[in-house]
């Protein structure tokens, strides 16, 4: 399954949505979540999800049915607009949240310590933003991201690219 | 020279191990004659104020944890909020995070060395170091133990070169572990840590495994 979280202002999940279906998408599971209008708060580090109710994030808000969603998907894309060539605050509030399904416990992985996952399946994460973003960082910390929670990176696409997305859903 | 500290952390300041690392760190600054400013961004409704100690003065620090790669959601959306400003400004940071080696701060200090620019204000460097997780769940008298190195990299950024010396490059400790010393963490990760994690767990009233498969089993904290 596909699954399209959009935080612009402009909704380009909409036009990736319509691109995919024009490549003949509706062979793919595929469902595009608009965060327009969500209350949908930034983590506030309070390690709840890890110690006090493991897997479950303190904040009651319009997240964890996002989250839910996120962890059963093959391919998570984060559709961003970018500020300081970086993703905006409220797509780095998405992913700053998805500690639940991370646990405390630590392994080391490639000579790295990481958090051991929660889950069996982890999704793997692409980027499509709008804007001055800085694309060799932006594929830095997408792949970084995606290594932390044991998945792979999809690439990183500005919105005129979106095309070349589309493609790697199919 | 007066620096105004700014803490990114999102936690509250009661609990943020920033605050500590910042407590440590501006008794440095104090040793050495600088004085400060302190700031916690936690605090919504403090915001107009600490913009306008950043607008006011020229050496701002910003003190951080590293939240997925790079800077907390909270912070990101605070320093779109920040004017312009010129070069006449400094800005360094000081970044810690849980995980313990050097090579897991990078992606996020990338970012930060470039962030001034975006702000029009000059880079001062940036303190990178790890293993700073249990921080919060120490008593007073260990908390400041643990926190004491901080306190001489105050010493050395009130000297003037921000964060460019060697002393500070060193600070962060190794980039990787070796394979002997992975090993030995591994196995006390699998052991020791995990018991005492279960513990500190339990104390906040959480009785089922940490690793529980929540929405598998519909427990919450083992309930």
């Amino acid at each position: 399954m596909v699954l399209v979280v959009d935080t612009t202002t402009k909704h380009i999940g909409k036009v990736i949505a319509e691109e995919l279906f024009r490549s003949g998408g509706n062979r793919v599971g595929f469902e595009l979540i608009d965060t327009t209008g969500m209350h949908i708060s930034h983590c506030v580090g309070c390690n709840y999800c890890w110690l006090k109710t493991p897997g479950v994030c303190a904040i009651q808000d319009d997240y964890e049915p996002i989250l839910r969603k996120m962890n059963g998907a093959d391919q998570v894309w984060l559709v961003s607009d970018t500020r300081f060539g970086f993703v905006s605050w409220q797509t780095k509030n998405i992913v700053d949240r998805i500690m639940p399904l991370v646990t405390m416990y630590l392994k080391f992985k490639d000579g790295q310590m990481r958090h051991v996952m929660r889950y069996d399946h982890q999704p793997d994460i692409g980027i499509i933003y709008t804007g001055d973003g800085d694309q060799a960082y932006l594929e830095r910390w997408c792949q970084r991201t995606a290594l932390n929670i044991g998945s792979r990176s999809l690439g990183v696409f500005s919105e005129n690219r979106g095309k070349e997305a589309v493609s790697c859903m199919l | 020279m007066h620096v105004v500290i700014i803490n990114g952390s999102p936690r509250v300041q009661k609990y943020s191990n920033t605050e500590k690392i910042i407590a440590a760190f501006a008794k440095g600054l104090s040793e050495k004659g600088s004085t400060f400013e302190a700031y916690a961004i936690s605090n919504r409704k403090t915001w107009d104020m600490i913009r306008d100690a950043y607008l006011k003065n020229d050496e701002i620090l910003i003190a951080l944890p590293l939240y997925v790669e790079c800077v907390p959601g909270l912070l990101l959306e605070f320093l779109e909020t920040l004017p312009q400003k010129d070069k006449h400004t400094r800005l360094s940071f000081l970044l810690q995070s849980g995980f313990s080696e050097g090579c897991q701060l990078r992606c996020g200090e990338a970012f930060l060395e470039k962030l001034p620019g975006y702000l029009g204000v000059r880079y001062g460097g940036c303190l990178v170091k790890g293993d700073n997780f249990a921080i919060r769940f120490l008593d007073e008298e260990k908390q400041t133990q643990i926190t004491k190195p901080y306190q001489t990299m105050g010493e050395l950024f009130a000297e003037g070169e921000g964060f460019f010396r060697e002393e500070a490059k060193k600070f962060t400790g190794p980039e990787y572990f070796s394979l002997p010393m992975r090993l030995m963490i591994g196995l006390i990760h699998k052991t020791i840590a995990k018991k005492m994690l279960q513990k500190v767990a339990a104390s906040l009233g959480c009785s089922g495994p940490l690793d529980e498969k929540v929405w598998e089993t519909g427990r919450i904290g083992g309930k």
